[in-house]
């Protein structure tokens, strides 16, 4: 795995924001059966999605995030020199990038960097990489690193598969450049080889979209979705995450020169509740140092790690130190581990975001 | 490998009455092989027996038997 330490950066910020619309996974009982949606619900850990009605698109959450964050931390927007926009469901099918609309939403300057990065669960920690790296390579000192999708618009309504489990969220993490001594520390790796177990087969370049994409038929199980929606082939990505995570952390882990019992919280992306447990279970770490966001927000992709600080350790990251380890996996398949000591930093609790608020441009 | 452990194992998983299945019972007879056991199936071989199991792998299997096969010490 690649390993990176990054040094006089700290994190003094981080904010989600979801929008404000409730779907209780009851809602799905009239489709699936009440049985088998709390069967589903109890494996997945997913009790509501918080849910884009159709307007709210990844950066008017982001954007929501980061305007909360920079009011909260007493940032002048014209200070911060550059922003980076991770996420798998960008505002446009490919140009222009949705940073640079970013940019101009959040009143920051002209003189300001900012690009995409398509990721997803691993998004949030591969988006620290570069940000800590830009700052500590090139001289910045502020860096805004928006983190977020839309992901239950991707899903079809009658695939069981992803549409109870994926919810919408967006973040904002700062990022500055420090003085002391900090040490921020990474493991990344790839596996293209499960490039098509978390796929969109239809509407890029290797498969336009066309008369028959967005017709939706009869797939595996019950599922009926289209080429435009999202397919997930969770055995494959169970076994995935068996055979790469335990790894991922003894990497950080020795790379940090930390034992699982120093680090105060295990943040992994929130794939779902089974798999997060089990995975715990196997490596040996409490659970009460592996919070778990899913039952209110489920799985909200390249969110997921803000979206489990915002809304569980909050009142812990705004009063002291602690030690971090944060995990994201999945889509690609990619992954990354960051270890970091963090805190107190600003972290509001998470903003909700009304579907009028969506971007009229 | 205890079989009668593993045949308790799957009455838990796949939630069938104690002493109710056998190896050469269908998996699909059950009623109950579907996509969140199968992943429970992974994960269960994965705790109990050290196994990762491909997922494709499992797909093949046709019985309880089936099952056992991979997740018996190589």
């Amino acid at each position: 795995m690649a390993v990176a330490k990054i040094h006089g950066v700290k994190v003094a910020g981080v904010a989600s924001a979801v929008p404000a619309t409730v779907r209780p996974l009851t809602e799905f009982a009239a489709q699936y059966g009440t049985d088998e949606v709390q069967r589903i619900s109890q494996s997945t850990g997913v009790e509501r999605q918080h849910i884009s009605l159709g307007k709210l698109c990844t950066s008017d959450l982001c954007a929501a995030a980061a305007r909360r964050l920079l009011t909260d931390l007493q940032w002048d927007p014209t200070s911060v020199e550059a922003v980076i926009l991770v996420s798998q469901t960008f505002d446009f099918p490919s140009v222009p990038a949705t940073a640079c609309t970013l940019q101009m939403r959040l009143g920051l300057p002209s003189t300001c960097a900012a690009f995409d990065l398509a990721l997803g669960c691993s998004g949030h920690v591969y988006g620290l990489w570069i940000a800590a790296s830009l700052i500590a390579a090139s001289g910045l000192n502020r860096v805004l690193l928006l983190a977020g999708d839309v992901a239950s618009r991707t899903c079809s309504p009658l695939d069981r598969s992803t549409s109870l489990l994926f919810g919408d969220a967006g973040s904002a993490t700062a990022l500055e450049k420090e003085n002391a001594d900090s040490e921020m520390v990474f493991s990344l790796g790839t596996d293209g080889t499960g490039w098509n177990n978390l796929l969109i087969p239809a509407g890029g370049s290797r498969h336009p979209r066309d008369e028959g994409s967005a017709v939706r038929r009869h797939a595996e199980g019950k599922n009926i979705r289209s080429l435009e929606d999202v397919f997930m082939n969770g055995a494959e990505i169970f076994a995935f995450t068996l055979r790469e995570v335990p790894p991922l952390v003894d990497s950080l882990l020795a790379a940090s020169h930390w034992t699982r019992e120093q680090v105060d919280y295990f943040v992994f992306h929130q794939a779902n509740k089974f798999m997060l447990q089990h995975l715990a279970k196997f490596m040996k770490l409490p659970l009460d140092k592996v919070p778990i966001s899913l039952q209110e927000y489920g799985n909200t992709s390249s969110a997921s790690i803000p979206v489990t600080i915002n809304s569980r350790l909050a009142e812990v990251v705004r009063s002291r130190s602690v030690r971090l380890a944060l995990a994201g996996f999945g889509v690609g398949y990619s992954w990354a581990a960051c270890g970091l000591n963090c805190g107190p930093i600003v972290a509001p609790d998470v903003v909700l975001v009304q579907e009028a608020e969506a971007w009229s441009c | 490998m205890d079989e009668k452990t593993f045949l308790a194992n799957m009455e838990e998983l796949l939630e069938c009455i104690p002493g109710s299945l056998s190896l050469e019972q269908s998996l699909v007879d059950t009623g109950k092989w579907d996509s969140l056991n199968f992943v429970s199936f992974l994960a269960m071989a994965h705790s109990k027996y050290s196994k990762r199991v491909a997922p494709a792998d499992l797909t093949g299997c046709k019985t309880v038997g089936d099952t056992m096969k991979l997740v018996r010490p190589s």
